[in-house]
């Protein structure tokens, strides 16, 4: 009993300790952050919070009212976490304040990867980057003879194969949930075909031979998954993963740690991680390149803003990296990348594009988001489909001014 | 009462009511105890395709503590000899129609039996490793979920907002709605029941039209506001007595329109008479409606509850973090970054979430069912 | 109260008539962002909303009279599809096939939980007493239960390998995946629907029954009526009001179905007018919200409801203005 209670003692002391000797800066300004909700966020706003008043909002959902947020005077928020996408609306509106003169006081340990510029001036302080990778099961691949696969053709090869030997209830699983996800598959492999999304007057331009081939691709892949895929996101895929229901998936490099942790998973040390294939011989891989960084609202006063931005630093501090490398792929100095980056490395090694982040890619990913599905359903026909996407862009892009 | 002794006579029928009175229990209660068990278990059982490894939970029972037969016996040995207890005795609350004497039924005797329960069960546990199989668990669970929703995620917070905001929303539209259906009940003005006719059909406006509505409106409430209000003006964002306003506001005719039909089943001679004692209006209406009143009051006002207890589209977009009420802290458990780890917790957080639910209908259920009786609602 | 109501009501109706939108301009920006290894600096032009001294957006409003509605109705493709008589072509167009779905919904489950709400009612009310304190309960859970999470325990119950899609699958020998066919969807969400709101319908009709008249149910038993007689000529006839009260709410509940496409994520098979309007709002990944065309398909989703209710509420109407003493 005694001891226990002095093992308590100790492991307090320890965590006090520890506490204290982390924080570079602590401040006692009230502070408000508000980002996205996924793992990476939690363990960055907590490190934060260790080391000042910040009040964290963390909201999958936080897009729908960050413009208004931030728009408000004085802003709601002074801390914002923004990914590859959802920064252009703040800084087309004028609502984040450029970073330079903090960088240069404070920012000494930042390399020079991590400043987002927009013509010349730094607007967000990235801290990860995140991609796709391909998840595998080991065993069923070697037991079936089938190598780690390098195209498209090759998965679909597989999945073939696997649905012949009948060793499991779903060759392939994909994040082909209706809307965002969706969107950002066709995205994915548009790129790979070397699409691009808008022709030199700037209109969409997506109803094409390259677009016609990404709906098929995309169509053929969905032979070998769940029926149901239009409703999986990437908690359902990676479930499945987990529950032994799918042998592989293309998913993001954060899902990867997970499927070794015992409590979640049956596939335990089963699972093998490669680059996401490219979609023709030999090409770039077919996935795109995201970050997440955290930006300082416009509408605040200037104290409030070093002192968001200091505790922004401590929140991506080496230490946390440090402790925290299984979680994502960080871009802050000291990380070193463990098993879980690997795959993603070589991705970017073989030129992965950036997501192609603009205001106009946005209005297009969302109308990508609703209208893929008419094809993949059998509603429409890959032209006619193709076709509507470029008619709804059109009329939501006069909507919103473009 | 309608149970005539015919219904009865006939063996089919009994035996077709009976059935379907069995379905229907079935069908009405086996979600939601479905989750609740998938609540006690690992993400690795939750979320297991074979129903028994659910059930049982063999990988929750592997790494954590179960139950054996012995722990289940006792338990059903607890609450036997609790009802018994309960008969014999007639020092509880023994008055049906009393708040006490549903309180204990409902809220302090579970809490003796899970108490007395588990510091059984450490006996149990002491001997059961000697008496061999009917001492071996076999039943998988694990509080671990609730553990980590309520202390790690710190859901106790959200569970005082949302009793901030159902507190608030109750009050306030009874208050208003109890007046205003008993003027629409006695005076009988067209122009006012036009308003509620139109009010009503408002009510099928999207909510989330007015939410969006709302919303820049709550956020620059400081900026609009302050020309009149100085530098008192409010940030109305986030504010769960903001929130309380826009959830009565929509739920109100729905409110005034059971309180009227209520109201119009209380003989208008009631009133009448006591204003011949020399009664004014109010004086009336203190002295005659408020004590005939409770029933109705009590149904409608569950209504409102049920309303703004459950409410996830006005409070998810015009609460921020800090202010947030349960329902809208679960969903964001489900979006799109989550582990199963986070959906279990997020199970057992909606099961934490329907258990007030399932107290407060036990309490006030005779209420309910009085109130709709004496007429809240007479079309 | 008013003041709830009618400024969000009169902003949707003149919201429904402009656009408002940004002022935009083209301009050469250099954008550079992190990769893996080094940063990758990208030249490009952009559309760039214009901003005023202040440092704002200037945002610019244009009367649109119509078009806003043409666009949520898809006009030129009705006109199309109608020139052509290829009626399946309208039910492509969103605001049609939403429109199907909610009649669909709103009219199926009208008669199914008022005929599933008296019948759980004559049921328990012809049990004995002792046991209906705990049915009553048990049936009232349905209802009581946070309805996001009641959707989200029955989709778990079936969607992939949901315990009752692998009992259905061992039942009928066959693959079942619910959430991959529309029609499977909506079968589900019509009984999600009727499942939550028929104890509503159930806990009414059972206090109506209360306050049957034992005298004209006895005179109708000496008259040699039998059960089904009876149900129908004494005790519906009572009931009546109550049930066009329960069926006033359930019609402008059911109207307003969202929270099961949310639930089911059924957006690529079915959706509904209420979802329509809310994806209309929901900001683009740039931010930006149509609020002229969900502010029109608002509108018209209130006429809609509207046309549904005139009968019943002018029933209500009359019965208020005749009991008028």
């Amino acid at each position: 009993m005694l001891n226990k209670f002095y093992l308590v003692l100790f492991s307090f002391a320890m965590l006090f300790g520890f506490l204290s000797s982390q924080c570079k800066y602590t401040s006692q300004v009230d502070l408000k952050s508000l980002s996205a909700s996924f793992p990476v966020w939690k363990v960055v706003t907590d490190a934060m919070a260790k080391c000042g008043n910040l009040q964290a909002e963390l909201d999958q959902e936080y897009r729908s009212k960050v413009v208004e947020a931030l728009s408000a005077n004085p802003s709601l928020y002074q801390l914002v976490g923004v990914s590859a996408s959802s920064i252009t609306p703040l800084i087309d509106q004028n609502l984040i304040r450029p970073l330079d003169d903090l960088v240069a006081k404070y920012g000494k340990d930042l390399s020079p990867n991590q400043l987002i510029k927009v013509d010349g001036k730094v607007m967000a302080i990235a801290f990860i980057v995140n991609a796709q990778k391909f998840m595998y099961r080991k065993d069923i691949f070697e037991r079936l003879n089938i190598k780690e696969p390098k195209s498209y053709s090759d998965v679909l090869k597989a999945a073939e194969k696997i649905k012949k030997a009948n060793l499991i209830d779903y060759p392939l699983g994909g994040t082909y949930k209706t809307g965002w996800n969706l969107a950002q598959e066709f995205v994915n492999i548009y790129l790979g075909f070397g699409g691009k999304f808008f022709n030199g007057k700037g209109d969409a331009s997506v109803n094409n031979s390259r677009g016609t081939k990404t709906l098929r691709l995309m169509k053929n892949l969905t032979k070998y998954m769940d029926p149901e895929y239009l409703t999986s996101d990437s908690t359902y895929v990676q479930k499945q993963f987990q529950q032994d229901k799918i042998a592989m998936a293309n998913l993001w490099a954060t899902r990867a740690s997970s499927m070794n942790d015992a409590k979640e998973s049956r596939v335990v040390g089963k699972v093998g991680f490669v680059a996401t294939p490219s979609v023709v011989r030999r090409g770039k891989p077919a996935t795109t390149i995201w970050w997440d960084g955290f930006v300082i609202a416009k509408n605040t006063t200037d104290s409030e803003a070093e002192a968001a931005f200091r505790l922004g630093l401590e929140g991506i501090a080496s230490e946390v990296v440090e402790e925290n490398s299984d979680v994502a792929i960080w871009l802050v100095k000291g990380y070193k990348p463990g098993q879980l980056a690997d795959a993603v490395v070589a991705a970017a090694e073989l030129n992965a594009p950036n997501y192609p982040s603009s205001l106009k890619m946005s209005v297009m990913h969302t109308v990508l988001g609703k209208n893929i599905s008419n094809y993949l359903t059998g509603k429409k026909s890959a032209k006619a489909t193709l076709a509507d996407i470029e008619k709804d862009y059109r009329l939501a892009a006069r909507e919103s001014g473009i | 009462m309608i149970t005539t002794d015919n219904l009865r006579n006939s063996p089919l029928l009994k035996f077709l009511t009976v059935g379907f009175a069995i379905f229907w229990c079935l069908l009405a209660s086996f979600p939601i105890a479905w989750i609740t068990i998938m609540s006690f278990k690992l993400p690795v059982d939750a979320f297991s395709v074979n129903p028994l490894e659910v059930i049982f939970g063999y990988r929750t029972l592997e790494s954590e503590k179960g139950f054996s037969l012995l722990d289940i016996a006792l338990a059903v040995a607890v609450l036997y000899f609790l009802f018994r207890f309960l008969q014999k005795r007639k020092s509880l609350p023994n008055d049906k129609g009393k708040l006490s004497f549903w309180l204990t039924r409902g809220v302090v005797l579970p809490v003796i039996f899970l108490g007395l329960f588990f510091y059984l069960s450490f006996f149990t546990n002491a001997i059961g490793a000697k008496i061999g199989f009917l001492g071996k668990p076999i039943l998988g669970f694990t509080l671990e979920n609730y553990e980590s929703v309520w202390v790690g995620r710190e859901f106790y917070r959200n569970f005082i907002n949302s009793l901030i905001v159902t507190t608030g929303v109750v009050s306030v539209s009874l208050g208003v709605g109890v007046l205003a259906g008993y003027a629409l009940a006695r005076v009988k003005s067209k122009v006012a029941f036009v308003l509620l006719i139109i009010a009503l059909i408002f009510r099928s406006l999207p909510h989330s039209v007015l939410v969006t509505g709302y919303l820049p409106f709550f956020i620059n409430s400081r900026e609009i506001l302050s020309p009149f209000l100085g530098e008192a003006a409010p940030t109305l964002y986030g504010q769960p007595l903001a929130i309380i306003f826009v959830l009565v506001a929509i739920n109100q005719p729905f409110t005034i329109w059971m309180l009227k039909s209520f109201f119009e089943n209380i003989p208008t001679e009631l009133d009448e008479s006591a204003k011949v004692d020399g009664c004014s209006s109010f004086k009336a209406f203190y002295h005659v409606i408020i004590p005939v009143m409770w029933p109705g009051v009590i149904t409608t006002g569950l209504f409102s509850f049920l309303l703004a207890y459950n409410d996830y589209l006005v409070t998810s977009l015009l609460l921020d973090a800090q202010n947030q009420t349960m329902v809208p802290a679960i969903v964001s458990y489900f979006n799109r970054e989550t582990t199963s780890t986070d959906q279990v917790e997020a199970v057992a957080a909606a099961v934490s979430i329907i258990a007030p639910l399932f107290i407060l209908v036990l309490v006030f259920q005779k209420q309910i069912v009085s109130g709709l009786t004496q007429g809240a609602v007479k079309g | 109260m008013l003041l709830f109501i009618l400024v969000p009501l009169i902003s949707v109706l003149t919201q429904s008539f402009y656009v408002t939108q940004p002022k935009v301009e083209v301009q050469e920006v250099e954008t550079c962002s992190p990769g893996i290894l080094t940063q990758t600096c990208v030249t490009e032009s952009k559309q760039i909303p214009v901003l005023d001294e202040k440092g704002e957006v200037i945002n610019e409003t244009t009367f649109v009279g119509m078009a806003n509605y043409w666009n949520v109705l898809e006009i030129d493709l009705m006109k199309e599809a109608i020139a052509e008589s290829n009626w399946a072509d309208i039910l492509k167009i969103d605001f049609w096939s939403a429109l199907r779905f909610t009649l669909m919904f709103t009219f199926i489950t009208l008669p199914l939980v008022i005929v599933v709400g008296l019948l759980v009612a004559l049921t328990v009310n012809s049990l004995i007493a002792k046991l209906r304190g705990g049915i009553i309960f048990i049936s009232l859970l349905p209802f009581i239960i946070t309805p996001i999470i009641g959707a989200l325990s029955i989709k778990w119950l079936f969607a992939g390998d949901g315990i009752l899609t692998v009992f259905l699958e061992w039942y009928l020998e066959r693959d079942i995946s619910i959430f991959s066919t529309a029609w499977t969807i909506e079968v589900l969400m019509l009984f999600y629907r009727v499942w939550h709101v028929a104890p509503f319908a159930f806990v009414i009709f059972y206090a109506g029954l209360q306050t049957v008249n034992k005298d004209s149910l006895e005179s109708a038993i000496i008259d040699g009526a039998n059960h089904w007689q009876r149900l129908i000529y004494v005790i519906v006839p009572h009931l009546m009001p109550l049930i066009i009260f329960v069926s006033l709410i359930h019609l402008m509940d059911a109207y307003r179905v969202f929270d099961e496409v949310v639930a089911f994520s059924s957006q690529a098979y079915v959706i509904s007018l209420q979802w329509l309007t809310y994806d209309f709002l929901i900001p683009n990944d740039g931010g930006y919200r149509s609020i002229s065309r969900a502010s029109s398909s608002a509108m018209l989703t209130m006429v809609g409801i509207v046309i549904i209710l005139i009968p019943l509420l002018r029933r209500t109407w009359n019965d208020y203005v005749g009991g008028k003493s």
